[in-house]
This record gives C-alpha cells, structure tokens and sequence, in this order.
C-alpha cells in the first residue's frame, strides 16, 4: 500500500511524524479517510477518535479534542490542541 | 578601631547572607532551565507547525477577502506583553520595558507580575502560562480584531538565543500577511474557507501566544541564573576584600596594645 508522510503536532510537542497509509479522523461533514495522493484539503476535525495505520500494517488510536486536517500535496498535518494516544 | 571592626564584621555577615540568597536563586533557576527549555522547543514546532498551514491558507485566493488579512490604516495596536513575575534577573524586564517605550500609545495586555505591575488590568501569570489561558486570550482577540476594535496586534517578548543571551523583541500576529514564498495552490476547503480560518486562526494566534510565553519564561530563567551567577560572583569578591581589611584591622589594634602595653611597662 502507497504511504505518505503525516505529522500530528500538539502544544505539547510533536505526536507522531512518520510514514502512515491511513488516517481516520470525523471531520466537520462526517468520518474521513485519508489515503496516500489525496487532493489539497483542509477541514476541521471533530472531537472524538483519530485512527493511524502505519507504514507496517499495524494500528493505532488516539483521542483528540478536535482540529484541523490540511492535506496538501507534499505533506498531511493534524493539528490538535490535546492529543493523546489510546494506549500509552 | 574597635567599631570599624565591628561595622566590618556585620558587613562581611550582611553579604555572606545575599551570597546565600543567590545562590538558592541561582540553584532553583538551573533547575528550571531544562523544563522551561523542553517547553519552549515544544512550542516552537507547533507554531512552525501551524505557521506552514496558516501559509498555505493566506496563499489561497479564496481566504484574501478574509477579514484577518485585511490591512488597515489606522493606528490602534494592541500588545501582548511579556515579563517575568519576578525580579533580579539581570536586564529582563528592564529590556522588556524598554522596547515598550516605542510604543506609548499601545493598549497593552500584560503577563507577568511585573508587566501587570506597571500596566495594570488583568493579572495572568508568566510561569506556568498555560495552553487554556493562551486560548482563552487569542479568541477574545480574534473577535475584537473581526469587530475592527484594533488594528494590529503584536506580542512584545523575549528571544531565546543562547543561555547567555536573550533579546527583547515584538512579532507582529494580526493582520495576517502573505508569505510570498508559498505557492498558490488551490485548496478543497471543507466546509468552506470561512468557517476553517474561523477555527485556524485562534488556534495560530494561540499557538504563538502560548510558545511566546514560554520563550519568554526560558529566557527569564535563563536570565536569572546568569545574573545570580555574577552575583554570587560579586559577593565572594567583596567577602573576600572585606575580610582582608577586617584582619589588617585586627591586626592593627593587637599591634597598637602591645605598643600601649611596651610604653606603659617602661622598659
């Protein structure tokens, strides 16, 4: 599967900057995917569950508070105000 | 003789105790200078973070007409201002203060106990300047800013640029300008342009607010350990010097007595 970089990046600090296939966030008009190639895009991100797939298959879940998404067509950052990851 | 002694030995107490005094200063600033440091990188990145979406998005011809990038003639600055809650920290709120002369006809917001000292209004503390607070002001601003109740709005604080040196300085947030070296793009805006840079912008302005303040707060630390260090510095010379006129005094007056002593003998 295609990957692309993404950037999750809070006030406390940068959450994850590494190659991903996927992400899954609820945006403002309902659940989002965003997969490698996506056009230039820019929403805003509800609060609620934020899903990752990494480069190797593997997955991740976080919770956020809300954001915004900006996907443009070298890089697809998050921004989010609180950002934590489901498991740590 | 015997009170310049005396006067001596209080002043070489009264020194030795502000020796102590900075040096717990100094101690509780080193010990604060990793966290303060930490924080500011950490707020750092994400204004660099929001700073190349925020780009991005003045680059786009659909958000020109937004009311955040307008320019405006008039003359009216509001000013975040930056200082620290305490003193003796060398020349940081002195710097601070200084720059602010530029700008006598500013409304200033302060943070710090020092900046709320001498501009009043709203007290909000410079440690531990949190994220709720940085919000809590940026979106007042964007209102204000949108209702055209000022013209521009800047943040007067402190550059880190090493531990031995921190410049005051003043970023100007509002009104959005254009970077010229981002590329135009055409950007699908979800809902649609407005709404976005209704939640982006708080959040960008936040965001600087925030990371300022703790650039401002590592450099108070930061300050503060250097000044305490020449203090201390100051104090032990002085020690030092002082003892050594209170031992010729000493030595002074034994000499003196035995003189006495020999001449009253008679021998």
């Amino acid at each position: 599967m295609r990957t692309y970089h993404l950037t999750i990046s809070t006030p406390d600090g940068s959450m994850l900057s590494e190659e991903v296939s996927a992400l899954f966030a609820r945006g403002i008009e309902g659940d989002l995917a965003i997969l490698a190639g996506h056009t230039p895009f820019v929403t805003t991100v509800k609060a609620g569950t934020v899903r990752v797939e990494l480069a190797d298959g593997s997955e991740k879940a976080a919770t956020t508070d809300g954001g915004i998404l900006s996907v443009s067509a070298d890089s697809t950052t998050l921004l989010s105000g609180t950002f934590e990851w489901n498991n740590e | 003789m015997g009170a310049d002694i005396k006067n001596l030995r209080l002043r070489i107490r009264s020194v030795d105790s502000t020796l102590h005094l900075t040096k717990a200063m100094g101690l509780v600033a080193s010990s604060k200078i990793r966290r303060a440091n930490d924080a500011m990188l950490k707020g750092r990145e994400y204004v660099s973070a929001v700073g190349e979406m925020v780009d991005t998005l003045t680059a786009s011809p659909e958000c020109a007409k937004s009311p955040y990038m307008e320019k405006r003639d008039g003359n009216r600055t509001r000013l975040i201002v930056i200082a620290g809650d305490r003193g003796l920290c060398g020349g940081y709120n002195a710097n601070i203060f200084r720059l602010m002369r530029e700008y006598p006809d500013a409304e200033v917001i302060p943070v710090g106990k020092r900046a709320y000292e001498r501009f009043g209004r709203e007290f909000i503390p410079a440690e531990g300047f949190s994220r709720a607070d940085g919000y809590r002001l940026a979106k007042q601003l964007c209102e204000d800013f949108c209702a055209g109740e000022f013209d521009r709005l800047g943040i007067v604080y402190t550059k880190y640029v090493s531990i031995m040196t921190q410049d005051a300085d003043i970023r100007f947030v509002l009104p959005l300008t254009r970077n010229e070296s981002a590329k135009e793009s055409s950007i699908l805006f979800e809902p649609n342009e407005a709404e976005i840079l209704a939640a982006a912008i708080p959040e960008y302005v936040s965001g600087i607010i925030t990371a300022s303040a703790r650039e401002s707060f590592a450099c108070e630390v930061a300050a503060r350990r250097m000044a305490m260090d020449s203090a201390g510095k100051n104090a032990e010379q002085m020690i030092s010097d002082l003892t050594l006129q209170y031992n010729r005094a000493r030595q002074g007056a034994i000499t003196q007595e035995i003189t006495e002593i020999v001449a009253g003998s008679g021998v």
